[in-house]
C-alpha cells in the first residue's frame, strides 16, 4: 500500500524573461512511495525536484493532477497534511536568541505533539552535548541534523529531506546516511532529494530521475543501472579517492 | 485563539526580551529627548553681573541689592578698571558703573554699562532687566505708582511645562516606531532567513502566526513604554492629569494600529533596507504633522486637514487629552472613534497585503 500517491502533477511559473508566458517547472510527474521506502528523487539543479516536493508537502499549489499522502487530499486538506510529514529544507536559519532546546520546544508546540523528549531528539541526531547552544553556532553538518531533530518533533509517518547532504563533508555525510537508515529501520518512510548519484545508490532503496520536470527513469538503483548503464564498468582495483580521503582523516565526525 | 498561537506568542516573547539591545536602543531616542527638553526648560545659572558702584549714597547700594535679589542675577562688586580688564579679557559680559552722582538729586543720571557685544543673545536678557530695576528704584524715588500691569493666569489652573505638552507626543512616536519596526523588520527577516517557511511547513496557521507575534510585541511595547512613561513621570515630574487605565487602553490600541501598518510595510518590503525606507516614509511626515511635536493649529491652515487623516493623529490627541486635561474616555469619544476606524483600516491592508503563498515562497 503506497503512502505517497501523486499522479500528473504539473506546475506552471511565468518565463523568468517573458512574464505572459509560463513554462512547467513540473510537467506531469506521477509517484507511487511505499510505506516504510527511503525514495531518492534525483536530478540536476532546476529539474523540478524542490518544487516536487513542496507540491506534496501542501507548500506549493497543485496545478494540476493529485496527490495523496497517507490517504489524504494534499490540494484539499494541506493543513492535514502537514501534521504527519516532517519536514527538512534546504535552508536551515533559524530564530536568533533560541537554544536548540527550544527551538525543538517550539516546533513541538506547534504541532501540539505531547510525548515530546527533545533531549532524546538530540541524542537521535548525536547533539546532546549543544543542547544550550545557538543554531548560528553550528557546522553545517551539525546544523542539518538539527534542521532532522526539528522535522522529527512528532513522530511523522513521512520524512522530506531537500538535499541533505550538499555541502558537507564525507565525515558528515555518511553520519547523515547513518541517521536515515536508523530513522527508516524505525519505520519511517523517507523521501529525499539529492544530485549526488553516490547517494542515491548508497541509501535509497528506490529512485526516479528527474529531468526539465519530467520523470525519465524510475526503479531500483541496481534495476537502473543493468538497464541504462550498458556497459558494466570493470570492478575499480581500488576503492575512489573518498575512499583515500576517508582512510586519511578517519570516519569520525568533524563538528 | 488556538494553543498554538499562544505558544509561539511565548516563544516570540521570549525572544524579543533577550534581544536587550534592540530594548535599549528603542528608548534611547526618546530618552535622550525628554532629558534634553527638561535641561533646556529648568531655570538657568545666575547671570554674572560685574558692578563698580562709585557711588556712597543709600539709593546706589538698593539698586544693587535690588539687582542682587533677582534670580536672573549674581552681583559681584569690583573696582572699575579691574571689572572692565576682566571684560576686555572675555571672562565678563556686562559692567555697570554707578556714577558718584548716583543719589537721590532729581536730576538724570546716566549708568554707564560696558558689554561684550559679542554676546547679543545674553545681552538682549540682561537689557530690559535691568531697565527694569532701574525704573522700579526711580519710582521709588519720584513716589510714583506703575500705571499698568499684566496678570497672567492660566484658565485651567495647572502648571504645565513643555515636556507636559510632548510627553504624550513622545509616548505615541515611540510605539509607532517601535511597533512598525517591530513586525515589519520581523516579518522581511523570517522571510529571507526562510524562517516562515520553515514556520509554514508546520500546521501552523498564517492567522495564528500574526497573532502570536501581535500578541509578543503587544507586551513588548507596553513594557517599553511602561519604562519610558515611569522615567517621565518619577524622574523628569510630568504631570499626567487623566487615568492611567485609559492612558494605557489608548498605548495598546495604538500600538495595534502601527504593528498591522508594520506588517504591510514588512509584506511589501523585499528587503530589510526597504522596510527602513518604506517606514520611513510613513513614520516622518507623522512626527511633523499629527501634533507629536508641534501643536496641529500651529501648521498651516491647509495642511491641518491632512493632519486629521493621519493615523497617529487621534492617538496623540486621545492621549494629550488624558494626560493633559485629565479627560475621560467619554469625553474623547470622537478621537477615540478615529482610533477605532484606524485599527480596521489597518488590519485589513496588512491581512489584505500579507499574501500567504507570496510571503512563504
Amino acid at each position: 500500500m503506497p503512502i505517497i500517491e501523486a499522479t500528473n502533477l504539473v506546475k506552471k511559473y511565468p518565463k523568468p524573461d517573458n512574464n505572459s508566458e509560463f513554462f512547467a517547472a513540473v510537467d506531469g510527474i506521477s509517484l507511487s512511495i511505499e510505506a516504510g521506502e527511503i525514495f531518492g528523487i534525483l536530478g540536476p539543479n532546476g529539474a523540478g525536484k524542490t518544487t516536487t516536493l513542496e507540491m506534496l508537502e501542501g507548500m506549493n499549489d497543485i496545478d494540476e493532477g493529485e496527490a495523496y499522502i497517507d490517504g489524504i487530499d494534499v490540494r484539499k486538506y494541506p493543513h492535514e497534511v502537514k501534521k504527519i510529514i516532517g519536514v527538512q529544507l534546504q535552508a536551515n536559519e533559524y530564530f536568533d536568541h533560541l537554544s536548540l532546546i527550544e527551538l525543538l520546544d517550539l516546533f513541538g508546540g506547534l504541532y501540539s505533539s505531547r510525548n515530546l523528549d527533545p533531549d532524546a531528539l538530540l541524542g537521535l541526531v548525536d547533539l546532546t552535548d549543544k543542547a544550550k547552544a545557538k543554531p548560528a553556532n553550528l557546522s553545517g553538518g551539525q546544523r542539518q541534523r538539527f534542521s532532522i531533530a526539528c522535522a522529527l518533533v512528532h513522530e511523522p509517518k513521512v520524512l522530506f529531506l531537500d538535499e541533505p547532504t550538499t555541502g558537507l563533508d564525507p565525515q558528515a555525510k555518511r553520519n547523515l546516511w547513518d541517521l536515515a537508515k536508523n530513522l527508516n529501520n524505525k519505520g519511517t518512510t523517507i523521501v529525499l532529494t539529492t544530485h549526488n548519484m553516490e547517494e542515491a545508490e548508497a541509501l535509497c532503496q528506490r529512485i526516479a530521475i528527474l529531468d526539465h520536470g519530467k520523470i525519465v527513469a524510475q526503479g531500483e538503483p541496481q534495476e537502473l543501472i543493468l538497464r541504462y548503464a550498458k556497459e558494466p564498468p570493470t570492478a575499480p582495483l581500488h576503492g575512489s579517492i573518498e575512499d583515500v580521503f576517508l582512510a586519511l582523516t578517519g570516519h569520525g565526525l568533524r563538528d | 485563539m488556538t494553543s498554538r498561537a499562544f505558544h509561539l506568542a511565548k516563544v516570540f516573547l521570549r525572544m524579543f526580551l533577550r534581544d536587550r539591545q534592540a530594548m535599549f536602543l528603542s528608548l534611547l531616542f526618546p530618552v535622550i529627548f525628554m532629558s534634553v527638553l527638561v535641561f533646556m526648560n529648568r531655570d538657568g545659572d545666575p547671570i554674572e553681573i560685574n558692578v563698580a558702584n562709585q557711588s556712597r549714597s543709600e539709593i546706589a547700594a538698593e539698586f544693587v541689592k535690588a539687582l542682587d535679589e533677582n534670580p536672573l542675577f549674581e552681583v559681584i562688586k569690583g573696582e572699575e578698571e579691574a571689572l572692565k580688564k576682566k571684560l576686555t579679557e572675555g571672562d565678563a559680559t556686562l559692567v555697570l558703573v554707578i556714577p558718584k552722582q548716583f543719589d537721590d538729586a532729581a536730576n538724570a543720571t546716566e549708568l554707564g554699562v560696558f558689554v561684550d557685544a559679542a554676546e547679543v543673545r545674553l545681552l538682549g536678557l540682561i537689557m530690559p532687566t535691568l531697565e527694569k530695576a532701574l525704573l522700579a528704584i526711580e519710582r521709588k524715588l519720584r513716589h510714583t505708582e506703575p500705571m499698568f500691569s499684566l496678570r497672567v493666569e492660566d484658565v485651567q489652573s495647572r502648571s504645565q511645562g513643555p515636556l507636559d505638552f510632548l510627553l504624550p507626543g513622545i509616548l505615541a512616536f515611540t510605539l509607532m516606531q517601535i511597533s512598525i519596526a517591530g513586525s515589519g523588520f520581523n516579518i522581511v527577516e523570517y522571510r529571507r532567513k526562510g524562517i516562515l517557511k520553515r514556520l509554514f511547513v508546520t500546521p501552523i496557521k498564517p492567522s495564528e502566526f500574526i497573532a502570536a507575534i501581535c500578541m509578543a510585541r503587544l507586551v513588548w511595547c507596553l513594557l517599553q513604554l511602561t519604562a519610558l512613561l515611569g522615567f517621565a513621570v518619577f524622574l523628569l515630574d510630568v504631570n499626567i492629569r487623566g487615568s492611567f487605565a485609559s492612558l494605557y487602553l489608548l498605548i495598546v490600541l495604538g500600538t495595534i494600529i502601527f504593528l498591522c501598518i508594520g506588517f504591510a510595510v514588512g509584506s511589501l518590503a523585499k528587503t530589510q533596507q526597504a522596510v527602513g525606507a518604506i517606514g520611513s516614509l510613513v513614520i516622518f511626515p507623522q512626527v511633523f504633522l499629527a501634533g507629536v511635536f508641534i501643536p496641529i493649529e500651529l501648521l498651516p491652515e491647509i495642511i491641518q486637514p491632512v493632519s486629521q487623516l493621519l493615523p497617529l493623529t487621534p492617538v496623540v490627541n486621545s492621549m494629550r487629552e488624558i494626560t493633559n486635561n485629565g479627560a475621560s474616555l467619554v469625553e474623547i469619544m470622537p478621537t477615540l472613534f478615529g482610533v477605532g476606524v484606524w485599527i480596521v483600516i489597518s488590519f485589513a491592508v496588512a491581512t489584505r497585503l500579507f499574501v500567504w503563498k507570496e510571503v512563504v515562497n
